[in-house]
């Protein structure tokens, strides 16, 4: 018998890893590229049920506590939340951005401040979508036959997420570690497994002295090539509109490159401190947990990542989101098992349409 | 037939047991460690949930209490009493590639329609707001040729060719830009702008008249704001289909798509060119002569991704189109002689 299907032990020893990820990188990859295939034939429109038969293989090669879990979504669910969000939402934005934009090239004073406002309203509905989309995720996440599910409400979230930024932009940044940790603890505190829901207590403190350095370098290394630049066009010697455009375009790529690659490290050294500690403040009937997110392992995974998507121009995404579970899988540990018996089927109901919000404004959920 | 181990969750809550699964003729035969019944699954109700990934064992359901779960790691007695798990659904695939194709062609016929009929309710103001904007803005990056004289002959020439359609016209700009082509723009609220290469290459006045002549037709129709709007409603339905503004694949389809509907719209400016030379007593030979010289290299595949139609195809076309209406010997130069030099001297060569 495999060892994740092997009985359940109750009382398990502190520090022990009941998550086991066994889909195999092939069968992933036969699906993405089937996918991308397919997705070429229906110019697109199969991407619906192709990312949920992603879904369908992360989700049931994530095991916990020897049981796997299972993704209930249907391609269709997405087709059709998509084809009523494009139609009820997105298609009157695009006409009133149009129109807007329209009247701003037509020297209309009012054209910007219009633009302006359904530009926030864009970014509302994106964030808002998100949340919707989790709701949807979660509702069609199962684990031993109980649904799983997201309370909160998804108009709240997007309005919190306006303000962290508008926050943020007005504190130069410094605000980021509260805003992130402020909006993780409404997620968190909202997702429910059967009745039972997680208790997040997040917080921010102990988190600026990473975050000052990656600020640090980040402005560094984001102000160096803006100032030479800016030196360059205003030292008026044309030397930026004498260059072959190519060159300028190939160097802006590299350096583009480049400020990845400098600020991947201190973002991953910050990057990891906040995912343990987001996880050591979140709790789930009793059980509190342990995420053993190291620097470099945390950097591999992303960087990885990052060229899977850029080389495969996105068609392997699913294989970078296959290395997102596994990782959480394999660093992921409990300090108890919870009672189980005492977590029951929750009678709430579930959102009938997926994800359509975060589909169109977003592209959420790559995988 | 053996026991078999597996792990039993009842749907009501999130305890999972050990269970011992007795395969037979009617159905599971499902019991706990301490040997008494748990539930007893028929054949008929039996759901394949999935196969786990990776050989991991299989996962089942039943229709009658379809919260429960049953997992098993060893599955080869079950698999044969499962239904069998859905096929690849070719038949939707199909389906969904049919829809595909009937967005696309609606679309297609769809949208220069109602791009003209958008056109209309543009206010003018707007639509002058925008050209003058992208005029200016050309203007200033390519340098403008100005001369009284030479500017005179062209308000001349625009006149005279455009006496037949003068309400419809609303031409408000006529200048000459420092660019080599061998080109003319009309842009959106009308404004035209000559480039120099093509007074510079031009050997006759009737050339620049067959080519004012197009460009006054092009702004007649609208199909500068036409063009835009078009190319708007293009890039809208790419991404209701695809989902994805910045797609490759997608804008390189809406290019095409572009230089096809604009193909129509030369051959339409052609056609009405012909009718404005006709009206203004100008032969159409200028224009077949301008065609002609337009060297595009031979026709091949590129024909169907450019914006213009091949220019031998359109000297044919007016000459054909010309002969018809009027014989030469009725016609007279479009200018005499030393406007036709002040305009070719306007950029002071």
């Amino acid at each position: 018998m495999p060892e994740h299907l092997s009985p359940t032990r109750h009382g398990a020893r502190h520090g022990e890893r009941p998550f086991a990820h066994v889909a195999g990188t092939g069968s992933m990859l036969r699906l993405a590229l089937l996918n991308f295939l397919l997705n070429v034939l229906t110019l697109s429109l199969w991407r619906f049920w192709a990312k949920t038969r992603v879904r369908r293989l992360l989700w049931s090669g994530t095991a916990a506590w020897g049981d796997h879990a299972e993704y209930t979504g249907r391609g269709g669910e997405l087709f059709l939340g998509f084809v009523v969000v494009m139609v009820s939402v997105f298609m009157p934005i695009l006409v009133a951005l149009t129109a807007a934009q329209m009247a701003v090239e037509a020297g209309n004073p009012w054209g910007n401040a219009f633009v302006l406002l359904i530009q926030a309203v864009a970014v509302f509905l994106a964030f808002a979508g998100l949340y919707r989309a989790r709701r949807y995720q979660l509702s069609r996440t199962l684990w031993r036959g109980i649904r799983a599910g997201q309370d909160g409400e998804a108009w709240r979230y997007g309005l919190m997420v306006l303000g962290c930024g508008l926050v943020n932009v007005l504190s130069l940044g410094w605000t980021w570690p509260w805003t992130e940790m402020t909006l993780a603890r409404y997620r968190l505190g909202n997702t429910r497994f059967g009745d039972e829901r997680f208790v997040c207590t997040a917080r921010a403190r102990g988190l600026y002295r990473r975050f000052a350095v990656m600020w640090g370098v980040a402005a560094l290394v984001l102000c160096l090539p803006l100032v030479t630049v800016l030196g360059l066009y205003l030292s008026g010697d044309g030397i930026l509109e004498s260059a072959e455009p190519a060159l300028l375009f190939i160097i802006g790529l590299l350096l583009a490159g480049g400020v990845v690659l400098v600020l991947a490290l201190p973002y991953a050294w910050y990057r990891a401190a906040v995912l343990r500690q987001l996880v050591a403040a979140t709790r789930f009937a009793g059980t509190t947990f342990h995420l053993d997110a190291r620097t470099a392992p945390l950097l591999r995974l992303g960087l990885g990542n990052w060229l899977i998507g850029v080389l495969s121009l996105g068609i392997l995404r699913p294989w970078a989101a296959l290395r997102e579970f596994r990782f959480v899988c394999a660093n992921l540990s409990a300090d108890c098992e919870p009672d189980w018996s005492s977590v029951r089927q929750s009678a709430a109901a579930a959102p009938r349409l997926g994800e359509g919000l975060a589909a169109v404004f977003d592209g959420a959920g790559e995988f | 037939m053996t026991a078999l181990p597996g792990r039993f969750n009842d749907g009501r809550t999130a305890a999972s047991r050990q269970v011992t699964v007795t395969p037979g003729t009617n159905g599971l035969d499902i019991r706990g460690e301490d040997g008494l019944m748990v539930a007893f699954w028929k054949t008929a109700d039996l759901r394949a949930d999935g196969e786990l990934p990776d050989g991991a064992g299989v996962r089942l359901r039943c229709a009658a209490d379809p919260d429960a779960r049953l997992s098993l790691a060893q599955a080869e007695f079950i698999r044969p009493l499962l239904p069998k798990p859905p096929r690849f659904p070719w038949l939707k695939l199909a389906g969904t590639f049919a829809g595909a194709l009937g967005v696309l062609a609606a679309l297609w016929l769809g949208i220069p329609a109602g791009a003209r009929a958008l056109a209309i309710m543009v206010p003018s103001a707007w639509e002058k707001g925008w050209g003058d904007t992208l005029a200016d803005e050309l203007e200033r990056r390519w340098g403008t040729c100005r001369q009284p004289a030479g500017d005179a002959a062209l308000q001349l020439l625009a006149a005279r060719l455009g006496a037949g359609i003068a309400p419809d016209l609303h031409l408000n700009r006529l200048v000459v830009v420092r660019r080599t082509e061998n080109n003319a723009l009309a842009l959106p609220g009308g404004s035209v702008l000559v480039f120099s290469g093509l007074l510079a290459q031009a050997e006759s006045s009737d050339e620049l008249a067959g080519v004012l002549a197009h460009e006054f037709t092009h702004l007649r129709l609208r199909h500068p704001t036409v063009a835009m709007i078009r190319a708007a409603g293009i890039g809208m339905a790419v991404m209701l289909v695809t989902g994805d503004a910045s797609g490759l694949a997608a804008s390189g389809a809406a290019m095409a798509m572009a230089g096809a509907y604009s193909r129509d719209d030369e051959s339409a400016a052609d056609a009405g060119a012909v009718t404005l030379l006709t009206q203004a007593g100008i032969g159409t030979q200028g224009l077949a002569a301008f065609f002609r010289r337009l060297d595009d290299g031979p026709p091949g595949l590129t024909g169907w991704l450019s914006t213009h139609p091949d220019s031998r195809a359109r000297a044919q076309a007016v000459e054909t189109q010309g002969g018809e209406r009027q014989a030469p010997a009725a016609t007279r130069p479009a200018l005499e002689p030393e406007q036709w030099a002040a305009i070719k001297g306007i950029c002071g060569q």
